[in-house]
């Protein structure tokens, strides 16, 4: 066993500037698919924290609005009941007009917009959280027109950009890593090609002496798999370095503190790292094997 | 130990058989000497004994095993009961003289303490026991021949193939050669060597086969080269 591990380091050195072009391809490639599985689960990260917020809303109309601290007008309770009583609503909480207007003015306290607004202009509101936040658009079906309804908005859709954004960065990297990767495959097979190619005459040799196909095969199958590994460690790296320098200012930064949470160093180090050293090695390993099936007939 | 019945070859490029119908039996530790003008067929008969070809017709039995229909992932258990030199040295030129006897032995999957005691004895007897750490390029022709029947001879092998094996050494260099491979002879191992060396195969007094474009020509015991018209 140790002759193969000789053998492989051996020739990883002999092609040392194609050996460097590998890994380097592949930590690429393997970094953004990192990036890419960051990115999936910061969307799911966000997507919780929003849900958690984010209601459907029914504005209740002038008459109804007007007078009613605590929803009792018959309108009022119908309204409240039918959504308790929905399956897709797990709570509903009353806001009343003078509600609405304090925490206006909480909201916007010393800024000229509160000359304004008189309570009069707020409408009271349903708060309403649904059991399963992709399903509001339901709801804004079933009540909006109804009477005593000013009208129903769903928040999601105005955070729906947030994550589309999320989402096209998301899909973005995966792209970029399934090309990275194929250029990553092309000059694996490549160099294991090459590396086969000069060492012929020896593993003739070889074959001559009794050694089995296993054997002469199985150090280039090792430079194809240290080459997925070292990538998936640099790619590791990289986003750790991605994470220190460059995400941690972005994400708390003035523009987007609390709207993303961060990214911890436990995603990259206990989920992403872990993912990339296994996905590295099994396709330098099947793309390894594959060549040398195909095409190196010794 | 080596049975060839009626075997032919045919390369597919070619449309004179390489070998046409030949049939020829070498018992256990015998000595054969395998003549012939170049392309007569002898270096084709050796290939097809090391299964680095099949024949297109015929058998070729070596022991027990038939070679032609040999599964491939058992050829290298053949070859590892087979010894082989050739002409070019054939060494592993990365590798230290001892490395490279060592490698026949690991290719078999020997003990590391069995490599290191039996390694210095196989190169003690090619008289090359000082020499385990050169590398194949500082060697004499005749050194780097030693190296390569020490290889082929470390793990005792059943039969001793020798392509020419002197055909690029000076007369007296071969003459160690050939006492070497004697020796390995007396040691009961076959021997079957392709050559055209002359001297030599008229000094030793051995079974002599010789082809003739792909034909079994003559077999004698005790032959020599040529008979002199």
């Amino acid at each position: 066993m140790l002759f193969v591990w000789r053998e492989a380091l051996v020739g990883l050195r002999r092609n040392l500037t194609m050996s460097i072009a590998m890994v380097i391809t592949t930590a690429i490639s393997l970094g953004l698919l990192g990036a890419g599985l960051l990115a999936v689960r910061t969307i799911d990260r966000t997507e919780d924290l929003y849900y958690s917020l984010i209601a459907v809303q029914v504005a209740l109309d002038e008459p109804t609005s007007a007078d009613d601290p605590d929803c009792t007008t018959p309108v009022c309770r119908d309204l409240r009941s039918e959504l308790e009583r929905d399956p897709l609503v797990a709570s509903v909480e009353y806001e009343s007009r003078d509600a609405a207007f304090a925490r206006f003015q909480r909201i916007y306290a010393g800024q000229s917009i509160l000359q304004l607004v008189r309570p009069q202009s707020l409408p009271a509101t349903l708060r309403v959280t649904m059991a399963d936040p992709l399903r509001g658009t339901e709801i804004v079906d079933r009540f909006t027109g109804r009477p005593g309804v000013r009208n129903v908005v769903d928040q999601r859709s105005t955070v729906a950009d947030l994550f589309s954004f999320l989402g096209s960065v998301r899909n973005a990297t995966f792209g970029l890593a399934v090309v990275q990767t194929l250029a990553a495959v092309l000059l694996i097979s490549n160099t294991i090609q090459l590396s086969a190619f000069t060492r012929r005459t020896e593993v003739g040799i070889m074959r001559l002496v009794g050694a089995t196909r296993w054997y002469t095969q199985v150090p280039f199958l090792i430079e194809a798999v240290v080459t997925g590994v070292v990538g998936a460690v640099l790619a590791t790296g990289g986003l750790v370095a991605a994470k220190a320098f460059f995400l941690d200012r972005l994400l708390s930064g003035r523009l987007l503190a609390n709207t993303i949470p961060p990214i911890g160093m436990s995603d990259v180090l206990g989920y992403v790292g872990p993912v990339l050293v296994v996905v590295g090695t099994v396709i330098a390993t099947a793309t390894g094997y594959v060549t040398l099936r195909l095409y190196v007939r010794q | 130990m080596i049975r060839l019945e009626n075997v032919s070859k045919v390369y597919p490029t070619s449309t004179r058989p390489a070998l046409d119908d030949v049939s020829v039996a070498v018992e256990r530790g015998e000595f054969v000497f395998l003549i012939g003008p170049s392309g007569s067929g002898k270096s084709t008969l050796l290939r097809l004994l090391l299964r680095e070809d099949v024949p297109t017709g015929g058998t070729v039995w070596v022991a027990n095993w038939n070679v032609g229909r040999l599964a491939r992932r058992r050829v290298p258990r053949l070859r590892q009961r087979m010894g082989c030199v050739f002409q070019d040295f054939r060494l592993l030129p990365n590798k230290t003289v001892g490395e490279n006897v060592a490698f026949a032995l690991e290719v078999i999957g020997k003990p590391r303490h069995t490599v290191r005691t039996v390694v210095p004895e196989v190169l003690d007897m090619v008289d090359l026991g000082g020499k385990a750490d050169r590398m194949p390029s500082e060697l004499s022709g005749g050194e780097a021949q030693r190296v390569a029947i020490a290889r082929a001879f470390v793990n005792r092998p059943l039969v001793l193939l020798a392509d020419e094996p002197t055909g690029n050494l000076d007369p007296e260099t071969a003459g160690g050669i050939m006492t070497l491979i004697e020796r390995i002879n007396r040691t009961g191992t076959t021997v079957l060597m392709a050559t055209h060396d002359r001297q030599i195969v008229d000094s030793m007094r051995r079974r002599v086969v010789e082809l003739s474009s792909g034909r079994l020509a003559r077999d004698d015991d005790r032959g020599v080269y040529g008979t002199v018209r």
